[in-house]
């Protein structure tokens, strides 16, 4: 009865994790990419200089700057730089929007220091690889919806994995690498059990934060066909005052940024709203930064635009979203230093190479009826081809976004879309590639390719910007120097990845495809 | 979160060495089972020290968020660690033990 149970968990494990593994690993990879994020856009964007000046200093420059090209717009939104993303943004909004709508904003980069517009290259940065990770860039609403039943599936499989694991706690340090199957299998364990808190709490997160798409029926049992007003109530928006129509000068903001830190015990500011700036009903919105581990929905406080007077603060949340709160913020990591953001990063890794080697275990398993006769059956060759593609030729093609965002010509017209073009021909061309070519080739071949892009990316930018990896360790500017190493890292990897994989085809004549090769883009942390 | 790193290290060591198997590969003999409790017994508590350290450092929401990485991260490096380099490992092991008081001043 028990073994009987335990075969059916393995079977779901089998099934659920290779129907599912293909997406998942490309969901892991540009998931854990994203938690360098803003990294990645300081290195798509160069031209966005990172500074290290006060946030009163770049909000008065702010001010300054929509004083004297937005005095009569409706709405002003601030967004302060911060060591991780250099950029000062300011957006602007001539007529207030209808009810229910977005508005139209116009929207401008500064630099944090002088306070002169800067214009970054069109691109969409580490943003492609966040948005990627769960709208898998397709049409809303079906790419969250394909990325919450995988998200389900990873939670089947971890749990079905963990019950058809018979030694958990005796196999706890185990790993024999150079044994085959074997060593693939102890690796799969070793990645799962190990990091086991990380996967479970990444899983389960991930399945809350789509919870109101995925099952909005207690939502909807309570409040009808009005889903607007559960939101209105969950995060009470601060209400847009009416205009006076009376002229009276907005007063400096820099001073409101410690007041609000008062409010919050030294929680620091993300983003400021003015609405009527220039008016006598001005009034300014200061939205605290995501610096804890339980994400705050919607935190704010509320100042008189004129006086300077704070005029209301949001409560602190209810338990319930303080929950909820919890599980977004341990998902984003926003709140993360720069240590413990590489931990994540690494625990990312780990989840990715779990579902590799997951992966490669159920075709080598298949593959060793076929050693004898060399052929291989149709759909072990497809699961062959897909595993190739969807590993080596994602990260090729990570590698590729990379390189074409230096080698693009900085004013094409939609740069950023042929980005991420680029990205995708390339994954589309590895499909091509791993079809023509007989297993244990393509896998090398991709390998190499991939090292070689790897390593290119480094040269290209010192080629073809005066950014390069000399310059930004001399301006300390650790972003864009831990990109570069990063890089080079990771390109190395792949090559010795490859290496590896040569080898043992060369001795070995039963195929064993070689180990995960995910280990991507790792970057260093802005300190500056 | 460099005491804890070097606790839980140290405790993940520990408690690997009180599984015969594994004592066996690294120090060439079965441990007896005085030595086998002993050495269960100080990893657990190294592991309790290092939730310690990492809370008193750093509050409790990221002190344990801290703690759970550094958890991971050292079972992580001391596996990969034992089948490619095992003396290595367990130098580790030992320097993580003669820094950790060190550590601590730096911490308090």
């Amino acid at each position: 009865m028990k073994e009987g149970f335990r075969q059916a968990m393995a079977w779901l494990h089998t099934w659920a994790g290779l129907l599912f593994g293909w997406l998942l690993f490309a969901i892991f990879l540009t998931g854990t990419l994203a938690y360098f994020k803003d990294e990645i856009s300081h290195w798509m964007q160069p031209e966005i200089p990172a500074r290290s000046v006060s946030a009163e200093t770049s909000l008065t420059l702010a001010q300054d700057y929509l004083q004297q090209h937005a005095a009569g717009a409706s709405r002003w939104l601030i967004d302060l730089p911060d060591a991780r993303e250099p950029g000062l943004t300011v957006r602007w909004q001539q007529a207030p929007a209808k009810p229910g709508e977005r508005g139209r904003f116009e929207s401008k980069t500064l630099d944090a220091q002088t306070g002169a517009e800067v214009q970054g290259r069109d691109s969409m940065g580490g943003e492609f690889f966040y948005r990627f990770h769960f709208q898998l860039q397709m049409p809303y609403p079906w790419g969250r919806w394909l990325s919450t039943i995988a998200a389900m599936v990873m939670f089947v499989a971890l749990i079905t994995g963990i019950i058809t694991h018979k030694k958990i706690f005796k196999d706890f340090f185990t790993f024999r690498p150079r044994k085959g199957q074997r060593s693939w299998l102890d690796g799969h364990n070793a990645v799962g059990v190990l990091v086991l808190p990380f996967h479970l709490m990444i899983t389960y997160s991930s399945l809350v934060i789509f919870m109101s798409m995925v099952m909005p029926a207690s939502i909807v049992a309570s409040y009808g066909s009005d889903v607007r007003t559960f939101y209105d109530e969950v995060f009470p928006a601060s209400k847009t005052p009416e205009r006076a129509n009376i002229e009276a000068p907005l007063a400096a903001m820099a001073p409101l940024l410690s007041k609000a830190s008062e409010q919050w015990s030294g929680g620091h500011t993300a983003r400021l709203s003015v609405s009527n700036p220039g008016d006598a009903n001005a009034t300014v919105v200061l939205s605290r930064a995501g610096d804890r581990v339980v994400h705050d929905f919607g935190r704010a406080v509320t100042f008189n635009g004129v006086t300077g007077q704070m005029l209301g603060s949001t409560p602190e949340q209810p338990l319930a979203m303080a929950v909820g709160g919890a599980f977004y913020g341990l998902h984003m990591g926003h709140f993360a230093g720069p240590v413990l953001r590489w931990l994540y990063f690494i625990c990312g890794l780990a989840g990715t190479a779990m579902i590799g080697t997951g992966l490669v275990i159920w075709l080598g398993k298949r593959q060793l009826k076929h050693a004898k006769s060399g052929v291989m059956p149709f759909e072990l060759r497809l699961v062959e081809v897909l595993n190739i593609a969807s590993m080596a030729g994602l990260v090729s093609a990570v590698a590729v976004f990379f390189l074409a965002n230096r080698l693009l010509p900085v004013n094409l017209a939609g740069r950023a879309d042929w980005e991420v073009n680029a990205f995708f021909m390339a994954w589309g061309l590895s499909v091509l590639h791993a079809m023509v070519r007989p297993g244990r080739k393509a896998w090398v071949e991709q390998l190499v390719l991939g090292a070689a892009l790897f390593v290119a990316v480094p040269l290209i930018n010192a080629l073809t910007t005066p950014w390069n990896l000399g310059v930004a360790l001399l301006q300390r500017d650790w972003a864009l120097a831990g990109f570069d190493l990063a890089c080079l890292a990771t390109g190395f990897f792949l090559a010795w990845a490859a290496w590896t994989m040569q080898r043992a085809g060369n001795t070995v004549s039963v195929k064993k495809p070689h180990r995960e090769k995910a280990q991507p883009i790792i970057l260093e942390q802005g300190t500056n | 979160m460099l005491l804890p790193l070097l606790l839980t290290y140290a405790g993940f060591t520990a408690l690997c060495l009180s599984m015969p198997r594994h004592h066996d590969e690294l120090l060439g003999h079965k441990p007896s089972a005085r030595r086998r409790q002993s050495l269960a017994l100080s990893g657990w508590l190294l592991l309790g020290f290092s939730l310690w350290a990492a809370v008193t450092s750093n509050g409790w929401s990221f002190g344990l968020v801290d703690w759970f990485a550094v958890l991971m991260l050292s079972a992580l490096a001391l596996v990969l660690l034992l089948p490619y380099r095992p003396r290595f490992a367990l130098a580790l092991a030992g320097v993580s033990l003669l820094a950790s008081p060190v550590a601590a001043w730096a911490q308090c």
